[in-house]
């Protein structure tokens, strides 16, 4: 295989006294859809924060398209611009229209000009399915709408990488299955997406590959068949055996 | 009604003589205009002192926070007073710049102080997702706070201000310390020249009461204003 799009090696992250990442080695290809479930604080919100340096690992090495991003001479902004950042809450901008939302960075770092970000924006906003809401004001929008919005925004920046923090957790129940086909969408189109997920139905359907994180480790990866139907790991069998 | 005619034309006569005689009332016309000039440019000291040292305190880079930190220890520390008069006859001591405009900085610089804690509670009452989301996207940390943050913290931040701006209009009230003539001096003159002290400062109290329940409806209207973009 050519060289991994994300390289990390022997991450490690504290909080104060609480240990969270101990020791995570991992290799992400280009076009690779990568599912990561566990227990609730096992790290893996936390690995993926790490990711776009949101959070600064304490130890470790982690490459992006072969640079090394936490390094102090590693230029944080441009490397962010190559990975869009879905949130659990969304973090829509209260204050700018949908259209707003979506052209605001293009624009303001210089990547685009007004018109071509708003050209951009539409075919998103299309592609999600909310063309008509472009003049809405985030307020006025149900929870899955801003999540697809939210995933728009991060696409208006032509990312190389998408990363979803627990997408759907937030959402109402029904509201699941439209963010949920948007990510489907974005995974057939070939974009290097990492997912940090409960919907263990969507990894299975979706993920090319399921990292199973505990206690700061991956313990257990491979095909969302192998793992899903034969987990090796003792407590990945009982973590499937609560949730599935 | 012998006793309404004696007292009305007792008030008539105090009227006058504080008022009308020898145009008292000039003096509160000028000193009108210098509480308002001072105030107006008191607050515009005050808000960009109070943003540099609001940046200050929430910067990242420790001399940065000690500055802010000390600034607004000190400001509060001290009584507006004692600020003014230092301010006057000690830094200013040898520069010929008009009283007004020294009072002004003075104001200020101590505005400042007040004014960069509601900046700073502002700024924080931003969810830290808004910033992650601006920083995810490539902004760097300037940029979020300009596109992104301050924009929400402003409509935080205006009743707060309003506050500041208006307990700022009746410091202002100690100038005649250092001899500048403002509302308050105006009717401790006139006082002090008739021997009369009910009309003057009764009538300074309504003239500042009537300013600043003026500046309340007027900020009360626009604060009502910027929630209407909340609702849509």
């Amino acid at each position: 295989m050519s060289e991994a799009m994300i390289n990390v090696k022997d991450l490690h992250k504290s909080f104060g006294e609480n240990h969270i990442l101990r020791g995570i080695t991992e290799k992400i290809h280009k076009g690779e859809v990568v599912a990561i479930i566990g227990p609730s604080g096992s790290g893996k919100s936390t690995f993926l924060r790490c990711l776009n340096l949101l959070e600064t690992p304490d130890s470790g090495e982690i490459y992006v398209d072969g640079e090394l991003i936490n390094d102090k001479k590693a230029d944080v902004n441009k490397i962010r611009q190559k990975m869009g950042m879905v949130f659990q809450h969304f973090n829509l901008f209260p204050h700018l229209t949908v259209l707003n939302n979506i052209t605001l960075a293009p624009v303001k770092l210089k990547l685009m000009t007004k018109e071509e970000a708003e050209k951009k924006a539409m075919e998103l906003l299309n592609m999600v399915g909310l063309a008509g809401k472009a003049s809405s004001y985030p307020v006025q929008l149900s929870g899955g709408q801003k999540q697809r919005i939210a995933i728009a925004r991060s696409l208006a920046m032509n990312p190389e990488i998408m990363l979803f923090d627990e997408p759907t957790s937030a959402l109402d129940p029904e509201m699941v299955g439209e963010v949920l086909g948007v990510m489907k969408t974005l995974a057939q189109s070939g974009m290097t997406m990492v997912i940090v997920t409960h919907e263990m139905g969507f990894a299975r359907e979706v993920a090319s590959r399921v990292l199973f994180v505990d206690q700061g480790i991956i313990l257990e990866q491979g095909k969302p068949a192998e793992l899903f139907d034969n987990p090796k790991n003792e407590r990945t069998q009982q973590f499937l055996s609560k949730v599935l | 009604m012998d006793w309404f005619n004696e007292w009305w034309s007792e008030v008539v006569r105090l009227f006058n003589k504080c008022f009308i005689e020898e145009d008292r009332y000039m003096l509160f016309v000028d000193g009108l205009g210098v509480t308002i000039k001072v105030s107006l440019l008191a607050v515009f000291i005050g808000v960009a002192i109070g943003f540099l040292i609001a940046i200050c305190n929430l910067s990242s880079k420790r001399p940065l926070r000690l500055i802010g930190k000390v600034y607004t220890d000190v400001i509060r520390g001290t009584p507006s007073v004692t600020q003014l008069m230092i301010i006057y006859f000690v830094i200013f001591a040898a520069i010929n710049w008009d009283k007004w405009i020294i009072c002004a900085i003075a104001f200020g610089i101590n505005s400042g102080a007040y004014v960069s804690e509601v900046i700073r509670a502002g700024i924080m009452s931003i969810d830290k997702g808004q910033t992650e989301a601006g920083r995810s996207l490539g902004l760097n940390r300037t940029q979020t706070m300009i596109y992104i943050v301050i924009p929400q913290a402003i409509k935080n931040i205006l009743p707060a201000f309003c506050n500041e701006f208006i307990t700022l209009i009746k410091e202002t009230a100690i100038v005649g310390y250092v001899g500048l003539i403002d509302i308050q001096k105006a009717g401790d003159l006139i006082k002090t020249n008739t021997y009369e002290p009910f009309m003057p400062l009764i009538a300074t109290a309504i003239i500042y009461f009537v300013i600043i329940k003026a500046l309340t409806i007027i900020f009360g209207m626009f604060e009502k204003r910027l929630r209407k973009s909340d609702i849509k």
